[in-house]
């Protein structure tokens, strides 16, 4: 046979090579776009002109003379710079961590909250809004701390549940996060029955939001997310491997079980880091995933990196429409995702009509 | 085949629905108390009461402080865990929660008057109708229907002159207020932002007491074209720029969260009301209770807003 | 080249022992079949070579050293697979999944290159699958997906190759393509092979020495000559009077007799 080996580009969207890769310098493109799209869009009107010469001024060696009045100023960049930088860094974790759950668990209905770290993060919130203490040494207050640290707590709770040996079987995790996440959420709905005046604000945290998102939130979110994501990214190539059984990928030289540990405890550690600040946004982490399947295909090592940046721009778009279109009133955002979201995934479904998992 | 064990099911569900629903409709209401009395109260009900009801159960705190307000606490048999005012109203046994008040031990008690809000209309008030106990629901959305409220009180429990004294006498306190305020000009109304709660960020829009009083306080709301309550970004507080802002406090275990906030949130530095140190903090049952205190939180309001009229 | 050992070994699953006390030795250069009756634990074997189940006591040798203290990357390079009846998802196609062998030899931060893909189109030519390349593997038939995990373990370039009834599905054309290529590698590069087969009459043909296993032990262990004889047919499989021998090759051959009941041993 004189024919030679199939170039990447002519392999069909299950992993072609140049195609994605111009896709992903074009989705890098479209987060910048929708990024100041974001900034410069709001509920007080505020001229794209004026927005970038607040930015630029901050800017080293730059100096511009102020033409605004330091109420815009403020706005810009205390509140609408740090909301659209959080906002697209949690769309990005959640979006990961949902990518990544899919491929660890070969099941497409996984979700970054499947074992338990939303439920454990909205206990250790609802907690919070229910203890009488106030705590003023970091600017965020206790929430977000407690938020976290029930996260972290249900995770490992669940590990040590599911764990065998040195082992750390797929099916009893998914079965020890669904338990443990169900009786955790009644401990919540039992607590918000009993809030009494709290309720709007609980309801509004689980919910999901971005308003007050502060500067002090994103510096502590970016390095967990970051990092987080580099280190699956590394793991990309193995994670296609995975989709064979376990075994296979065992006789292809992976070691599962340290793979599966390093890859869980990164996708949970985002998914973690960026619900203790902002809330269970739902619907992000399932469906981002399956969207860029969808188009791109489901070799890993472009499905991640996209499923990044597609997050990023989702989130970012719709915490756009949850405060700007019922203004001065915000929705929460967990409306917003589950609306825009699911009829377009729909109408990708619809467009094309081959097996995705 | 198939199609015959559709139509079944099908007719199977309909005939289990009608039957729910003639369950439902044919079930009588209790025996109507023999009363001379008809009344409407502000839910639209007509009501038939006895005169003079002895045993009066409170399920609002509002309720509770008009009852005590028109020397009626020798008549209240139980309040709810949530009324507070006058301190002599914790002493009197409750019966639960607001919006989660016991039925059983409200007809263990064997009122003869109820007094409730809009908040038991759908399942409290016709549980209660249903063991003939007679209810009685206020529900004010203006300082004129407050006052309304303490009028149709009066009427309800025999004390109707008591009533009529002591709505001239807030008529008289409101009108000092509005007397000079009503005739402000817009460029004199400072604009005046309410904190309902902080996290969210939350403001009383209009259709609110709370907006009411801060109008006729002589304020601008600048939360007024929200409807009803709501959360206000704050972005647009920033760009609103308030001279007085005005924190809600007490509310059980926030404290005084919301003026900790007012006084202490960075973004708020630049806002005229911080410049000049215009942040205040109220109890916020002054402005959310629909009682004889409402005019309290107006006098307290007017003092916030127009600190060189009322001194 | 490496030499296989397995000295007392005992496996099982859970509380059910499947073998017993099992010594078994394969040498480079050298194809060893491994046959005995449904469960008698063939792919038992295969999956303790490749470490995937850990035995109960005893030690498996690659060249001397214990499989257990060697990292699972450096096996993947000594030993491939080809497994019986894997999960092949259906989202990578035929090629990809042929260029999966190449993993092993990919560090942490490298990507397939040019070199490796045409290592696995070579592997595919040898297997004549180049044309299913493109094709989904829900569109293949069993015979295919086989050919193509045959591929795989080729691309994965090791040292030892391990087959769970490679042939299984399999028309007789192919039957023979693929054996002959598993001997023809074996001998050429000094590979050592070891394959689980049902089929006694191709185990003869094609294997240098056979493995009879029943109820968890050895049972006879030679070439096929010495294993494959009426006694040992007829205590393991309780078949009677049906080994020849082959008129070309002298191999024995075993051919069935529809009219000749088979006396079923209870238990086996």
């Amino acid at each position: 046979m004189a024919l030679s080996p199939p170039l990447p580009e002519q392999l069909p969207s299950s992993g072609g090579r140049q195609m994605p890769l111009y896709s992903i310098i074009g989705m890098a493109i479209l987060l910048a776009v929708a990024a100041v799209l974001a900034t410069t869009v709001g509920s007080v009107p505020i001229s794209p002109l004026t927005t970038f010469s607040i930015i630029a001024d901050k800017l080293p060696l730059v100096d511009i003379a102020p033409s605004w009045s330091s109420a815009i100023g403020t706005i810009i960049m205390e509140i609408r710079l740090p909301r659209v930088i959080l906002a697209g860094l949690v769309g990005a974790a959640l979006a990961t961590a949902g990518a990544t759950y899919q491929g660890l668990f070969r099941n497409p209905l996984a979700d970054p909250y499947l074992i338990g770290v939303a439920q454990g993060a909205s206990l250790g919130a609802v907690i919070g809004f229910l203890l009488p203490i106030s705590w003023h040494v970091t600017s965020f207050g206790i929430i977000p701390l407690l938020a976290f640290s029930g996260a972290l707590a249900s995770t490992a709770v669940v590990y040590l549940i599911a764990r065998v040996g040195k082992t750390l079987p797929v099916t009893t995790l998914i079965l020890a996060g669904v338990a443990l996440g169900a009786l955790l959420g009644s401990i919540v709905s039992y607590l918000i029955i009993s809030s009494g005046d709290k309720l709007h604000s609980i309801i509004f945290w689980l919910m999901g939001s971005f308003s007050l998102s502060q500067w002090s939130e994103v510096t502590i979110v970016f390095p967990y997310v970051a990092v987080g994501t580099a280190v699956i990214l590394i793991f990309a190539r193995m994670l296609n491997v995975m989709q064979l059984d376990e075994e296979q990928a065992q006789q292809l030289g992976i070691n599962v079980e340290r793979l599966k540990i390093v890859l869980l405890a990164a996708a949970t550690l985002i998914t973690a880091a960026s619900v203790s600040f902002v809330g269970t946004i739902g619907f992000v982490g399932i469906i981002i995933p399956h969207a860029v399947r969808l188009v791109w295909g489901a070799d890993h090592r472009f499905l991640l990196p996209l499923s990044v940046l597609t997050g990023a721009i989702f989130m970012i778009l719709a915490d756009l429409v949850a405060r700007t279109i019922l203004a001065p009133a915000e929705i929460p955002i967990g409306v917003i995702t589950a609306i825009c979201g699911a009829p377009f995934f729909l109408y990708l479904l619809r467009r094309r009509k081959k097996a995705i998992f | 085949m198939k199609r015959k064990v559709l139509i079944l099911a099908i007719m199977c569900l309909s005939s289990l629905i009608l039957l729910n629903l003639l369950m439902a409709c044919s079930s009588p209401p209790g025996p109507v108390p023999p009363g001379e009395n008809e009344i409407t109260d502000q839910l639209g009900r007509t009501v038939n009461f006895t005169p003079s009801p002895q045993r009066i159960i409170s399920l609002a705190p509002s309720n509770t402080e008009i009852l005590f307000a028109l020397g009626l606490a020798d008549r209240v048999v139980a309040v709810t865990d949530y009324c507070n005012y006058p301190p002599e109203a914790e002493e009197k046994p409750s019966i639960g929660g607001f919006s989660t008040p016991n039925i059983e031990e409200i007809i263990a008690l064997s009122p003869d008057l109820i007094l409730a809000t809009s908040i038991h209309e759908k399942k409290i008030i016709p549980q209660l109708e249903a063991r003939g106990i007679t209810v009685f629901a206020l529900d004010p959305k203006t300082i004129d229907e407050v006052l309304t409220a303490i009028t149709l009180t009066g009427r309800v429990t025999g004390v109707e002159e008591t009533a009529s004294g002591m709505v001239s006498r807030l008529q008289l306190r409101i009108q000092a207020v509005t007397g000079r305020t009503e005739s402000l000009p817009p460029e004199q109304r400072p604009a005046t932002l309410y904190i309902l709660w902080h996290d969210p960020l939350m403001t009383a829009g209009s259709g609110t007491l709370q907006n009411e009083l801060m109008e006729q306080a002589g304020g601008t709301n600048i939360g007024r074209d929200i409807a009803d309550y709501g959360d206000i970004s704050l972005e647009t507080v920033i760009a609103a720029n308030p001279e007085v802002i005005i924190a809600g406090t007490g509310h059980g275990t926030g404290g005084d969260a919301t003026f900790k906030f007012a006084q202490t949130e960075t973004r708020l530095r630049d806002t005229l009301a911080r410049q000049q140190g215009q942040v205040y903090a109220i109890d916020s049952d002054l402005t959310s209770r629909g009682g004889p205190r409402i005019v309290d939180g107006l006098e307290q309001l007017a003092a916030f807003i127009n600190r060189e009229i009322f001194r | 080249m490496i030499k296989i050992e397995m000295r007392h070994i005992s496996l099982g699953y859970d509380d059910k022992e499947v073998l017993e006390d099992v010594h078994l030795q394969a040498m480079p250069g050298e194809m060893v079949g491994l046959i005995g009756p449904n469960g008698s634990g063939k792919s038992t074997i295969i999956r303790a070579l490749s470490h995937v189940i850990h035995p109960r006591s005893g030690q498996i040798l690659l060249d001397g050293e214990d499989i257990s203290r060697i990292r699972k990357r450096d096996l993947a390079r000594l030993v491939g697979v080809v497994p019986q009846m894997p999960l092949l998802p259906s989202t990578f196609t035929a090629f990809e999944i042929v260029l999966m062998g190449r993993n092993p030899h990919l560090g942490l931060f490298q990507q397939e290159g040019p070199a490796d893909r045409e290592i696995a189109w070579q592997a595919m030519g040898k297997t004549s699958t180049q044309a299913l390349a493109n094709r989904r593997i829900n569109e293949l038939s069993g015979g295919e997906i086989q050919c193509l995990l045959i591929a795989r373990v080729l691309t994965q370039q090791t040292k030892a190759i391990l087959l769970d009834e490679p042939t299984a599905n399999l028309d007789i054309g192919r039957q023979v393509e693929i054996l002959y290529l598993i001997k023809q590698l074996c001998t050429e590069n000094n590979l050592t092979v070891l394959a689980a087969l049902h089929d006694l009459n191709l185990a003869a043909q094609y294997c240098n020495r056979l493995v009879l296993i029943n109820n968890g032990r050895i049972y006879a262990d030679g070439t096929p000559a010495e294993v494959i004889t009426e006694p040992n047919i007829r205590e393991v499989y309780g078949a009677e009077n049906c080994v020849h021998t082959h008129p070309v090759n002298g191999l024995p051959i075993v051919l069935l007799d529809s009219n000749h009941r088979s006396a079923r041993r209870a238990g086996v």
